[in-house]
């Protein structure tokens, strides 16, 4: 790259101001520019207010509510005695047994699940960016799992594993790799990983399409350049491609940590949360709580707790989103 | 016509149809009804029909809400009482009347019962039952179900067994029928498994009063059932997991030599089965005790409902005979109406029997608050840890007696 065809920054003249910063300079009489009145400067917040105003009606006042109700012993078949604990669901949730099980498992949920989707992701997309006659139909086929709904997979996934009647079992008899049907999803030691198998599968065409996305954006000069100089394709790979589509993989493992770490819909189809508590996350542990026992203002606090320990990804999120508009 | 004499009629017109409207109205109440088939292609739109021609002052909203093993239904009906929203009447179960009762969400209905007709048409046994705690009625009972043991004939006769009447009976013929690739007992550890642990440990002796689930008895009961798993190994493997859905197909595969559930599946198995398939009553403890679990299911009438008595109406003409008759044949469950019960053709009879011969042991769940949790919850989390080993039986037994009494 020492010919400066890819890499530095472009220097030239200083960008010039942008349109709206040159309106409002250009409207603006010497008086104004001593003290703005109010109704001009604010214009462009007026333009904001109905999207905030939503945003706030859809999600702040949620979020108020349920950090309301945290501090509330709260049950829905008896809203008339709910009472106020202030941080007492806090100081239960800490002694509660289960609420370490599905915290631990989580951690494990959305490093296995994200790291795994990417590494598949990142294969079929670089699999799918190679010259073959059935490329399109290949990249329209990928998409199925991400198309279909989590329900769906969660039973579909479910079948497939079942003990007695299992397509996973049959094969798996039928080539001599086990001796005797697996109950996958009733032994605490394969049901979250047999769960994160299933969502693997529907979530990496999400990595795929994107790092595909990312990869089409890669200057074709900069491999004609790698390999004057000689490189080789794992070079090209670990030199040219990962750098340069770096930035789409940084955002889409932060969104899709975030989306996996809610996630709970295809556990709650196929276990339940069990055998026992082997396949308790914590939203999952937080929805039962909230639906199962009605107690709001505990699943109320476990649904906090979650929401606190993901700001940090939500944090990287929008810092990098809004790097992207500043630029 | 002029543009004029146009204008003229359609104001006129604009002006007369408001008026109308409240004329036409007048006397029209609309009852809104929150029901779930578990075959959700099925419609009662023909019953609608008939109860609002026989009722023109009446009309019926039917409403399908989605049963979700009953915590979707359940969480549902809750949320639309607390946000007011909720509807003049609905398919309730017993387990959940403590709550309701809690959230005063019931008023009695005695005295609608006692204006109608087909009241005596319901056994006294059923009324007792739905009794609510204050002995006054909140319920009007609709249909119902009594869990059985389900048992393969042909195995049996090939093994020279009875079926089962005590627990050893069971525990030996499980054991008898125990093969590489069949099980003596598709047991229910997952949703809705209670109904399989009920019978053994309930009918062993185990109770919810206080104390009544760390008793000896209750103790020893319960590390049996484990064992069934434990030791006898007469269970599948996927058995702490299971559910409605798994244990009736491994039992329709020939997987499963024996299995609880009631009528409402007899038709699926009778079709892959035949007549390999009997039922009789679930086996009873060494002191001759029973417990089977009695699936309930009545209309309940809100208390915030503005039309009380018309709701009341459209739920009774369900419970009435031939109606009571049509609507079974939706949800495949038995009628309430004993003369409806009489010449009953829409399941085998040899399954309608073992139902009939299993109600004098029947029972529901506790009228407490907390049953909805047992069931959804606290039961399936400790079954399947002690049926898994991770605890012992006994302290699966005092996590349900602190679940109820603290």
């Amino acid at each position: 790259m020492a010919d400066g065809t890819g890499g530095g920054r472009i220097s030239g003249p200083r960008p010039s101001p942008s349109f709206r910063q040159v309106g409002i300079v250009a409207s603006l009489t010497p008086a104004d520019r001593r003290r703005p009145p109010l109704g001009r400067g604010a214009t462009p917040f007026w333009f904001l207010l109905p999207a905030v105003l939503i945003t706030a009606g859809v999600v702040l006042v949620p979020v108020a509510q349920t950090a309301w109700l945290s501090l509330q012993d709260y049950l829905l078949y008896d809203p008339d005695n709910a009472r106020f604990v202030g941080l007492g669901n806090f100081a239960k949730i800490i002694r509660d047994e289960v609420f370490w099980i599905s915290l631990g498992q989580s951690f494990i949920w959305i490093v296995g699940v994200v790291g795994l989707q990417f590494l598949l992701g990142l294969v079929a997309a670089l699999l799918l960016n190679q010259s073959f006659w059935w490329r399109g139909l290949a990249r329209s086929l990928v998409i199925i799992p991400w198309a279909l709904p989590s329900v769906i997979i969660g039973l579909m996934w479910t079948w497939m594993y079942d003990f007695n009647l299992g397509v996973i079992n049959d094969i798996a008899l039928r080539l001599g790799l086990i001796a005797a049907p697996i109950a996958w999803l009733a032994r605490p030691d394969t049901a979250l990983y047999a769960i994160m198998l299933a969502l693997i599968w529907q979530g990496f065409p999400f990595f795929a399409v994107t790092i595909l996305a990312g990869l089409q954006t890669v200057p074709a000069e900069l491999y004609e350049a790698a390999e004057i100089d000689g490189a080789t394709a794992r070079q090209q790979l670990f030199y040219v491609t990962l750098p340069s589509i770096a930035d789409v993989i940084a955002t889409a493992l932060l969104l899709r940590t975030i989306w996996v770490a809610n996630s709970l819909d295809v556990i709650l189809v196929m276990t339940g949360g069990g055998p026992g508590y082997a396949t308790h996350t914590l939203p999952l542990y937080a929805f039962l709580r909230a639906s199962s026992s009605m107690e709001f203002g505990y699943g109320a606090a476990l649904a906090l707790i979650l929401t606190a320990m993901l700001l940090g990804v939500v944090f990287l999120y929008v810092r990098r989103a809004a790097r992207g508009i500043e630029a | 016509m002029e543009r004029r004499t146009f204008i003229k009629l359609a104001g006129a017109t604009a002006l007369a149809t408001p008026l109308a409207r409240p004329a036409l109205a007048q006397g029209t109440t609309t009852v809104r009804w929150w029901y779930h088939f578990d075959n959700p292609q099925h419609s009662p739109a023909e019953l609608v029909a008939k109860f609002e021609a026989g009722n023109p002052g009446i009309k019926v909203q039917a409403e399908s809400i989605p049963w979700g093993g009953g915590n979707d239904y359940q969480t549902r009906l809750f949320a639309a009482l607390v946000a007011g929203n909720a509807p003049d009447c609905a398919m309730v179960r017993l387990s959940w009347a403590a709550r309701f009762q809690q959230m005063k969400a019931l008023a009695p209905i005695d005295d609608l019962i006692a204006g109608w007709a087909g009241r005596g048409d319901i056994a006294d046994n059923i009324w007792t039952i739905n009794k609510g705690a204050d002995g006054k009625q909140y319920y009007l009972p609709l249909q119902y179900v009594v869990l059985y043991l389900y048992y393969r004939q042909d195995l049996f006769e090939q093994a020279g067994l009875k079926p089962p009447a005590t627990f050893e009976d069971f525990r030996s013929a499980a054991k008898a029928l125990t093969k590489s690739d069949v099980s003596g007992f598709g047991l229910r550890g997952g949703a809705g498994g209670f109904d399989h642990w009920g019978p053994f440990v309930l009918g062993g002796g185990a109770s919810f009063e206080k104390g009544g689930m760390v008793s000896e008895k209750a103790l020893a009961a319960n590390r049996w059932f484990v064992e069934l798993t434990s030791k006898d190994k007469v269970v599948p493997a996927s058995a702490p997991t299971d559910s409605f859905r798994q244990i009736v197909d491994s039992f329709k595969a020939g997987r499963t030599a024996m299995t609880i559930h009631h009528v409402g599946s007899a038709n699926e198995i009778v079709g892959v089965l035949g007549d390999k398939v009997s039922a009789v009553p679930v086996p009873r403890g060494p002191d001759g005790k029973g417990w089977t679990y009695f699936g309930d299911e009545s209309n309940a009438v809100f208390a915030v409902s503005k039309a009380r008595e018309a709701a009341f109406k459209w739920c009774a003409f369900l419970s009435t005979a031939e109606n009571n008759v049509v609507l079974n044949k939706f949800t495949g469950q038995l009628p309430i109406a004993t003369s409806a019960a009489k010449d009953w053709t829409l399941h085998p009879k040899r399954f309608v029997d073992a139902s009939a011969a299993s109600l004098p042991f029947a029972a529901s769940l506790p009228d407490s608050p907390k049953t909805p949790d047992f069931i959804a919850r606290i039961w399936p989390a400790n079954m399947q840890r002690a049926l898994l080993g991770q605890i012992q039986p006994d302290e699966m037994m005092r996590a349900i007696e602190q679940h109820f009494h603290g």
